[in-house]
């Protein structure tokens, strides 16, 4: 049961603070454009379905993949649409593979597109309500809001980041150095990657320490920027993929899981959790999609990663949760440059998602450009030959991970 | 494609204000669900909810629904669109070979928002939505008028269709009590007020609050499950072009053409003979006509000449269908409940006699713009 | 039972959006400040779009930006219409006492149709291919309101 699935080509939008040149759609469709070029035998005819997926309350516009059917290409096409908050571009992008593997009679071919035009909304707004947990409970817990807004949280997404981000330095003894650290690789990263936002070729972990702080441990000069992109990833057989392109990529392993409650302060969601750095959710995706792949040893068998993370403490935190590295040690990997595109274990070439995030779109850009990274496509391609890889995708309110396994050979060979 | 069975569903009661809380309605049809199957909720490993932000007025709205929709350290993932392409999503991760039990959910609460403000947000925002001259509401008219014009077809015709259906839900104790009527006549569907002419109220199927949950297993698993599981045969889905100016609304091309997916994939030439029972998302009363066409279930302007009552050539939607109740998300999920009921025998004052073979379908959009279609047999292997 | 009464909430969150119209229809928009519809043309199906757009989707192609523009006038016939006494709009619905008019018309050398009310129509004009005319707002202001709707012609 369940077929191969391949990848053949990724395509991604300019990525900006403001795409005021674009309509939505059109954003979406430079992608799609951008995916199908690096696959000439492709055209838009030849896709068989699509799959769709954005933060919908933050440009304010519900259910657009109606609205962008022709910008897609999919008019009269099968599509579906999969939306998760944070990790919908992963999601989407699992969506992709699951459409493939299902091995539906005509359906071989799959577009999965992912986007965020965020200069339409306030994104920190839409935040707000996940921030803040399952609100509507918050009356028969005697919470009022106010009081809320004090206590917990300073405010969306860095509000709940900057707990997590304590708690993880209480347990590795970091200082903000460390945290920097991981900010001038991703920026002077983002500086070769084309598409990325946040560029800085130049920078220093002094110029970073030298911003304010938005909420203690974090700082303005460490905090992912909002961006319009959109992104956009082919899937397909085993068989059709041969055709393609030279070096198809196998996905070989997918898992989302969450452990996340509705109610506040039982290990539960937004700021209210005890340990948000424990991430149950995220060793249970990589427990799971490793199973799938036949890795038994992560840190020895995955050749690059793109990890999910806004925030720098998340990329330390999760490059460990995700099995890259041993518990408190990823620090040191940032130091002594395992980390760096020429190192042993590169990490988010890209720049990630600290430099570039268009939210419904970035974890997708992961895999993507972790995919891309086999087929030796990527716009920061790294020197070594890369076999297997990972793209991450962080959401929910803080506990939900999506997670793809990526290689140049099919699964079947390792069984 | 392999076997695919559900194994268990449940729906709860649709209210117009259920005046109870959102998770613990999702929590009464999971749990119901699992309870149908006999169940437990380690045994779930994957599951596939279908809510939407808008209806729920917040940012993520599968976030906080990940314990009581039985999600807990479970593979899961959102399709935001009606709960039968949930179960789409359900069936492909069944398929994959990666899970053994999917659960598939969907549903929503209009009581707490302004539905049609909300689907007012689907519109294009740089043209349409500003003047919101296109809605949900006018599209509907739109797309009688279209249909009623192309085959000469009076309104009486589709009014019909609306006292079946409201006579149908009184049959079915789970219908939206506000639907249920025994008594209607084609009438007072036809003077009931104007909702976007030649639409009438009456003619609407209404929103309301509700939420279904299927179980879906491959065929080893589910023949150990239940001695009755009900096989997904064929399953189709499509979109149109966006824009109604653009659309022929007297057809609906997107449910021609997942139809023709789902009968290639099960089987079936002559959908008029091979299927025993249909449950239609229906909307309003004339997509059910629209659809019944498209299906291949009448010719193309004969739908009003068939016989859809419970006893008749073709029963169309027994339960009530949408008719009896529109909860968002969760409508298409409900017609394939009603379908499985159909072929389980457990459909109770609306059973049809000797059902095998039925098909379900879900829709979202102004006008029906994505539909799919499913194929469901019984047969016990 | 008695019923529980939960403290009213105080708090509102509320989030204003505005959309990158995107080039395509900045041209379209363009043309509405003189009163004039600009739409383009596919070159494969010769389909014209009123709005324009970047791609023709039946053909699945891309339409450049600066090619393909065609003028049209301000002539067009009703293909569709509808009655209702519903308003929708961003923050709510309602339903008013008086109904309004609606019409979908189809400008004259487009192959697509636009909605926009009707105005001024008497009950026996409500008829498919009734032939319309444009009513512009009268300083109009390059946006989607600057068509006031269609008066018979």
């Amino acid at each position: 049961m369940g077929r191969q699935v391949a990848i053949t080509s990724a395509g991604f939008s300019e990525h900006a603070s403001k795409r005021s040149d674009v309509s939505m759609p059109e954003l979406v469709n430079e992608a799609i454009e951008d995916c199908l070029t690096k696959v000439p035998s492709v055209e838009l005819d030849d896709i068989d379905a699509f799959v769709n997926g954005n933060m919908p309350a933050f440009e304010g516009s519900n259910l657009p993949e109606l609205w962008m059917t022709d910008w897609m290409g999919a008019r009269n096409k099968p599509l579906m649409r999969i939306t998760t908050g944070g990790t919908t571009g992963g999601s989407v992008a699992i969506g992709g593979y699951y459409t493939v593997t299902a091995e539906l009679p005509g359906i071989d071919t799959v577009l999965a597109v992912a986007f965020e035009q965020q200069s339409q909304g306030d994104t920190s707004v839409g935040l707000a309500s996940v921030a803040y947990g399952e609100i509507s409970i918050l009356n028969s817990l005697g919470i009022s809001y106010g009081q809320l807004n004090r206590l917990l949280s300073g405010g969306a997404a860095i509000g709940v980041a900057a707990y997590q981000a304590t708690n993880y330095m209480s347990k590795s003894k970091i200082t903000e150095e460390d945290l920097a650290r991981v900010v001038v690789q991703n920026r002077r990263n983002a500086a070769k990657t084309w598409w990325a936002h946040l560029k800085m070729p130049d920078l220093t972990i002094e110029d970073v320490l030298d911003t304010p702080y938005i909420q203690y441990p974090l700082r303005y000069g460490m905090v992912c920027p909002a961006s319009d992109g959109a992104v956009a990833m082919l899937f397909t057989t085993e068989e059709k993929a041969k055709d393609m392109c030279d070096i198809p990529v196998y996905v070989n392993g997918v898992a989302s899981v969450a452990n996340e409650t509705a109610v506040l302060g039982y290990d539960g969601s937004g700021s209210a959790q005890v340990d948000p750095s424990a991430q149950i959710g995220a060793m249970k995706s990589a427990e799971l999609a490793y199973s799938q792949a036949g890795i038994s040893f992560p840190r020895k068998e995955i050749d690059y990663a793109e990890v999910y993370a806004p925030f720098p403490n998340q990329e330390l935190m999760w490059d460990e949760k995700l099995g890259l590295f041993e518990e408190t040690t990823a620090p040191e990997m940032y130091e002594t440059g395992v980390t760096a595109r020429d190192g042993e274990l590169p990490v988010n070439c890209s720049g990630g998602v600290n430099s570039t995030n268009a939210i419904g779109a970035s974890a997708m850009e992961r895999p993507a450009v972790a995919a891309l990274q086999i087929m030796g496509k990527a716009s920061n391609q790294v020197p070594k030959t890369v076999h297997t890889s990972i793209g991450s995708g962080w959401g929910g309110s803080l506990n939900f991970i999506t997670l793809m396994v990526m290689s140049d050979e099919p699964k079947r060979k390792w069984k | 494609m392999d076997k695919v069975g559900i194994v268990g569903y449940n729906q709860v009661k649709l209210y117009s204000d259920a005046n109870y809380g959102r998770y613990e309605m999702i929590f009464e049809a999971v749990r119901g669900a699992l309870d149908n199957a006999g169940l437990k909720k380690k045994d779930i490993t994957t599951v596939i909810s279908a809510t939407n932000d808008y209806y729920d007025g917040r940012t993520i709205s599968n976030c906080f629904t990940v314990e009581v929709g039985g999600g807990y350290l479970a593979d899961e993932s959102k399709v935001e669109m009606d709960g039968a392409h949930a179960m789409l999503y359900g069936l492909m991760r069944i398929l994959s070979g990666n899970h053994k039990l999917a659960v598939v959910w969907g549903g929503s609460m209009p009581s707490c928002y302004p539905y049609h403000s909300a689907r007012l947000y689907e519109t294009d925002p740089t043209w349409e939505r500003p003047n919101a001259y296109v809605n949900d509401v006018t599209a509907s008219g739109f797309q009688m008028r279209a249909y009623m014009d192309k085959y000469d077809i009076g309104a009486e015709y589709i009014a019909n269709i609306a006292v079946k259906n409201r006579k149908n839900a009184a049959k079915n104790p789970l219908a939206l009590e506000e639907a249920q009527n025994s008594n209607i006549t084609v009438d007072e569907v036809l003077n009931s007020d104007a909702y976007s002419d030649p639409v009438t109220e009456l003619m609407v199927a209404q929103p309301c609050d509700g939420v279904a949950a299927v179980l879906l297993a491959p065929e080893r698993q589910a023949l150990k499950i239940t001695d009755k599981p009900v096989w997904i045969s064929g399953v189709g889905w499509n979109q149109d072009t966006y824009y109604i100016g653009e659309r022929d609304l007297s057809t609906c091309t997107s449910m021609e053409l997942a139809a023709k997916q789902a009968y290639d994939m099960a089987n079936i030439n002559d959908a008029k003979n091979d299927i025993d029972v249909a449950e239609l998302h229906e909307a309003y009363a004339h997509e059910e006509m629209i659809f019944t066409e498209c299906l291949g279930l009448a010719e193309k302007g004969e739908a009003r000449k068939l016989n859809t009552s419970i006893g008749g050539d073709l029963p169309i939607n027994p339960s009530g269908g949408a008719m009896g109740g529109k909860p968002p998300c969760a409508t298409g999920l409900i017609r394939v409940i009603e379908a499985v009921k159909q072929i389980r025998g457990e459909a109770g004052d609306y059973q049809v006699d000797g059902v095998n073979r039925a098909v379900a379908t879900g829709q979202i959009g102004m006008c029906a713009q994505n539909n799919i279609v499913w194929v469901l047999e019984g047969g016990g292997e | 039972m008695t019923e529980k009464v939960i403290e009213k909430n105080k708090g509102l969150v509320k989030a204003d959006f505005a959309f990158w119209v995107g080039l395509y229809m900045d041209k379209f928009y363009d043309g509405f400040e003189q009163k004039k519809i600009m739409a383009n043309k596919c070159p494969e199906c010769g389909s014209v779009f009123v709005p324009p757009r970047k791609i023709c989707g039946k053909c699945r192609i891309k339409l450049p930006i600066d090619e393909n523009w065609i003028e049209l006038g301000d002539k067009g016939k009703l293909i569709n219409f509808t009655r209702t006494a519903y308003k929708v709009s961003d923050r709510r619905a309602r339903k008013s006492k008086s109904l309004k008019d609606y019409g979908m018309v189809q400008i004259e050398g487009s192959d697509t149709a636009i909605v926009y009310p009707l105005i001024d129509f008497e009950e026996n004009d409500l008829k498919m291919g009734t032939e319309v005319k444009i009513q512009w707002k009268e300083n109009p202001s390059g946006g989607p309101s600057d068509i006031e709707g269609f008066v018979k012609l």
